[in-house]
């Protein structure tokens, strides 16, 4: 029930917005997205017909990895 | 380099690892995804991963499902739920209606919705007649169900809340002292819209690795990974192993909607029992939209194992991660997703529920 889809948003219309995702469209509520400027083409994470996150495209998946790069670096400078 | 779930595994199985780990996930989508993915067969052995209370069907009160069946017997109201909960049987003799379906068979007016804008829709359709939205869910249904209060829903809406908060039972299992787990992977989308901050104090005040993941094998291994980490070099914090979605403070819309629409209350999780500040219930100012205002109680208190599991069902040691689903002895047999007898057969987060689709033996 946690699950959300990530659907791209090909419309908007208010507080509605019409979204797709694998060739199917639906109608998705942009009710709880007042905080975030949207347009047509983001993806937002749809969960029960609401939108409840915009989605960022991010590289790094865990503090760990930043945290390795950075001793690396500093290595390297020390060398 | 950003890593992808080959190197990730390659990290992990770098690390020198404590004899047994057990990493808990509380949310029935982590669970899916790690059985569907076959994770624990490419994990070192020592890694076990448990999954915990990350399923609403299967902890929301058996109290709350006899009232939704009961209303929409006796009132004359059009019943609505999320699909999950109409297959989830109450304690009852078998004579007797015994779950939502059953009800909806001897042609009382129950529609299963996949969204409240549904329950919107049907109420507004049928003005004349009380809609009653049986709402259980963890805070990702419940921030929406808040929304659609505070954009304005028509007269004849009813909610019957029955919401459920997730940190409290993890909060509740670590101050148990016997909390089962030494790692945490904490939900996904729960963080999506309450923001992560919520899971810190497992971390810091309880010294548990906590990493935040979401549904890829790249992320669920990058939290596995993370908290192992933490694990070895005792350094422990709140990583963010999912932060295309996961930002700081959440979603600040829904949370305001949440503020202004529902309180915190101690709440009833069946067969567990009461977690202080774990469920959600109207405002008074929404006290007109208020099922458990608007209707009587049908609270029956000669009924047997009233808030219980079903009888032999170990679905409440399969929520709290104490056992896995295969440890209980109806697994299979008499139990299966065609004919359930407890919630954690019924739900789609239902752990025996996956780990019977998905062939998962321990
Ligand atoms: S297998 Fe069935 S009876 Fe056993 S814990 Fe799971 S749902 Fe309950």
């Amino acid at each position: 029930m946690c699950l959300g889809i990530p659907m791209q948003i090909k419309e908007i219309n208010g507080y509605n917005a019409r979204c797709e995702a694998k060739g199917v469209e639906r109608e998705v509520s942009l009710f709880m997205m007042q905080h975030e400027s949207l347009e047509i083409g983001d993806y937002v994470l749809v969960h029960v017909g609401y939108a409840i996150q915009k989605i960022m495209p991010q590289d790094y998946h865990s503090t760990w990895e930043l945290y390795d790069e950075v001793l690396e670096g500093e290595k390297s400078e020390r060398v | 380099m950003p890593l992808n779930a080959k190197t990730w595994l390659k990290e992990i199985n770098s690390l020198t690892l404590p004899d047994k780990v057990k990493i808990m996930n509380v949310c029935g989508g982590h669970e899916r995804s790690i059985t569907q993915a076959g994770l624990r067969s490419v994990l070192p052995k020592s890694v076990h991963l448990i999954p915990g209370p990350g399923c609403p069907v299967c902890v929301c009160p058996e109290e709350d499902i006899y009232e939704a069946i009961q209303l929409a017997l006796k009132e004359s109201v059009t019943l609505v739920a999320f699909g999950d909960m109409l297959r989830v049987p109450v304690n009852l003799p078998r004579h007797e209606i015994r779950s939502l379906e059953q009800a909806r068979s001897a042609s009382a007016d129950i529609r299963p919705i996949a969204s409240p804008t549904e329950a919107v829709l049907i109420a507004k359709n049928n003005k004349e007649k009380p809609v009653v939205f049986f709402a259980a869910g963890f805070e990702t249904t419940i921030l929406p169900v808040a929304s659609m209060l505070a954009e304005g829903v028509p007269d004849n809406l009813f909610v019957l809340m029955s919401g459920r908060l997730t940190w409290p039972a993890v909060a509740m299992l670590l101050e148990s002292g016997e909390p089962g787990f030494d790692a945490l992977v904490a939900p996904g989308h729960v963080s999506t819209v309450m923001g992560p901050e919520e899971w810190t104090f497992v971390a810091e005040k309880h010294h548990i690795p906590t990493a935040v993941a979401g549904f890829s094998s790249t992320s669920l291994l990058a939290a596995f990974y993370s908290t192992l980490r933490q694990l070895i070099e005792k350094k422990y914090f709140l990583d963010n192993c999912y932060p295309e979605v996961v930002h700081k403070g959440g979603n600040p819309t829904g949370k305001q909607y949440l503020e202004n629409v529902l309180k915190v209350v101690d709440a009833n999780w069946r067969g567990v029992g009461i977690i202080p500040n774990s469920g959600f219930a109207l405002k008074e100012k929404y006290a007109s939209h208020d099922a458990r205002v608007r209707f009587p109680s049908y609270a029956d208190n000669s009924r047997q194992r009233i808030g219980e599991m079903p009888a032999g069902c170990d679905c409440a040691k399969v929520v709290l991660g104490k056992i896995y689903p295969n440890e209980c002895k109806l697994f299979g047999k008499t139990c299966t997703p065609r004919e359930p007898i407890g919630p954690c057969m019924v739900s789609d987060e239902g752990a025996c529920r996956i780990w019977w689709a998905n062939r998962q033996r321990h």
